[in-house]
């Protein structure tokens, strides 16, 4: 059998758990123990997805197209924040850290998660959309070159993702 | 009259409320996402087009980057973090939970990397958080030119939840402990929105996510 094109995912959070896709499954891949659809089965027929009352699956391409580039300018820009983003996620983190004031370590603690929530925003709009981006593979192949753990884990994410540009 | 948050779009119009905008007390605070009353803008009144400029700001900025090493051709340890963080996420939005938890390791010692910054105190924050509002401006033009509809989606989200943060840093600068004794700090863990106020907002004024995507600031008791 060939790859599949696309396969089905379930979102637990929406589905009822009682109902119709095990009877459409041709492969009986949605009629799993937990309830997570099983990849290897699934043909991405779609039937599944079609069937469900709930909307609760969805098809994911198995192969994505290459990330929209981005302009040097705006690349740019957005290293500008970036750098920005970084120091202040840092300065937060110490101050959380340092502080014995209850309410500026929840403050402090609260601007950690948000900036770093920002700064991964940025980051995704500046190159960085895909996993299998060629600058994902480029970044994780610099780090694999490294030492340490990091280097190990780097190495086994570029053998999980395929890149899918030239 | 109406005036509109600058925040989330709340828009309150004066002649469905008891009280005329003009007359709220000036602790009033935005029913949907907590913004203060400066943050209203009247509806119809020119915006205000003179962007701030980043300044000296930004010298200091690179100076703190540069000592951090160049960690991976010009990014620092703290932007690899990110970049990683993000990547953990696009993972697990394609439903590749375990690629997802690799990349999220990678961001957790990426951040462990990260070099102390000297002398990092509220003020230090607060000024360099001042100091995005050029940074944003100048990324939105360069966004706009390129067309790039991506970009500015990130930008106006990051730069309202960045004027949120803003806002509470000098709220702590000016009222300390009693700003927050007895109440709650939320963060959307979806966007990053931080709320301040006894329970989450019902949907988050940023991204729209429901309050259970709203996490709950803790610390352990000293
Ligand atoms: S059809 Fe939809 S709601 Fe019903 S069990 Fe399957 S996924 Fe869940
Ligand atoms: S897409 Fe087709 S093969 Fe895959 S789980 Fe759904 S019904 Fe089964
Ligand atoms: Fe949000």
């Amino acid at each position: 059998m060939s790859t599949p094109r696309k396969y089905a995912v379930r979102n637990l959070r929406l589905c009822t758990k009682d109902c119709i896709c095990l009877f459409v499954c041709p492969y009986g891949a949605t009629d799993t123990e937990n309830s997570v659809i099983d990849v290897d089965k699934c043909v991405g027929c779609g039937a599944c997805a079609e069937a469900c009352p709930s909307g609760a699956i969805y098809m994911v391409p198995a192969t994505y197209p290459p990330q929209q580039k981005k302009q040097d300018s705006v690349l740019e820009a957005m290293g500008e924040l970036s750098r920005a983003k970084a120091d202040e996620e840092q300065i937060a983190r110490q101050i959380a850290a340092e502080t014995g004031e209850e309410g500026l370590a929840r403050l402090m603690k609260a601007a950690v998660k948000s900036l770093r929530l920002v700064h991964e925003d940025v980051m995704r709009e500046s190159g960085y959309m895909l996993p299998q981006s060629a600058n994902a593979q480029a970044l994780l192949a610099r780090i694999a070159d490294g030492e340490g753990a990091s280097a190990q884990t780097a190495k086994e994410l570029l053998d999980l993702i395929p890149c899918n540009e030239p | 009259m109406k005036a509109v948050c600058q925040l989330c779009g709340y828009v309150y119009d004066d002649e469905k409320e008891s009280v005329p905008f003009a007359e709220l007390p000036d602790d009033w605070t935005c029913p949907c996402c907590g913004a203060p009353k400066e943050f209203f803008e009247i509806e119809g009144s020119p915006e205000e087009a003179a962007e701030p400029v980043a300044d000296a700001q930004d010298e200091a900025i690179r100076i703190a980057t540069d000592a951090e090493g160049d960690v991976m051709a010009g990014l620092s340890a703290g932007q690899v973090a990110a970049l990683c963080g993000n990547l953990a996420r696009g993972c697990e939005k394609q439903n590749l939970p375990r690629e997802s938890a690799l990349f999220a390791q990678l961001a957790e010692s990426f951040t462990a990397q990260v070099e102390p910054i000297d002398g990092a105190d509220i003020h230090g924050l607060a000024d360099l958080l001042m100091g995005d509002a050029g940074r944003y401006a100048a990324a939105r033009n360069a966004a706009k030119a390129a067309g790039d509809r991506g970009s500015l989606r990130a930008l106006t989200w990051g730069e309202r939840i960045t004027n949120m943060l803003s806002y509470l840093v000098g709220r702590y600068l000016k009222d300390g402990e009693a700003f927050l004794k007895d109440t709650e700090v939320w963060v959307c863990a979806a966007c990053g929105f931080i709320y301040v106020g006894d329970e989450a907002p019902e949907l988050c004024p940023v991204c729209k996510v429901p309050a259970w995507k709203f996490e709950k600031m803790e610390v352990k008791a000293s």
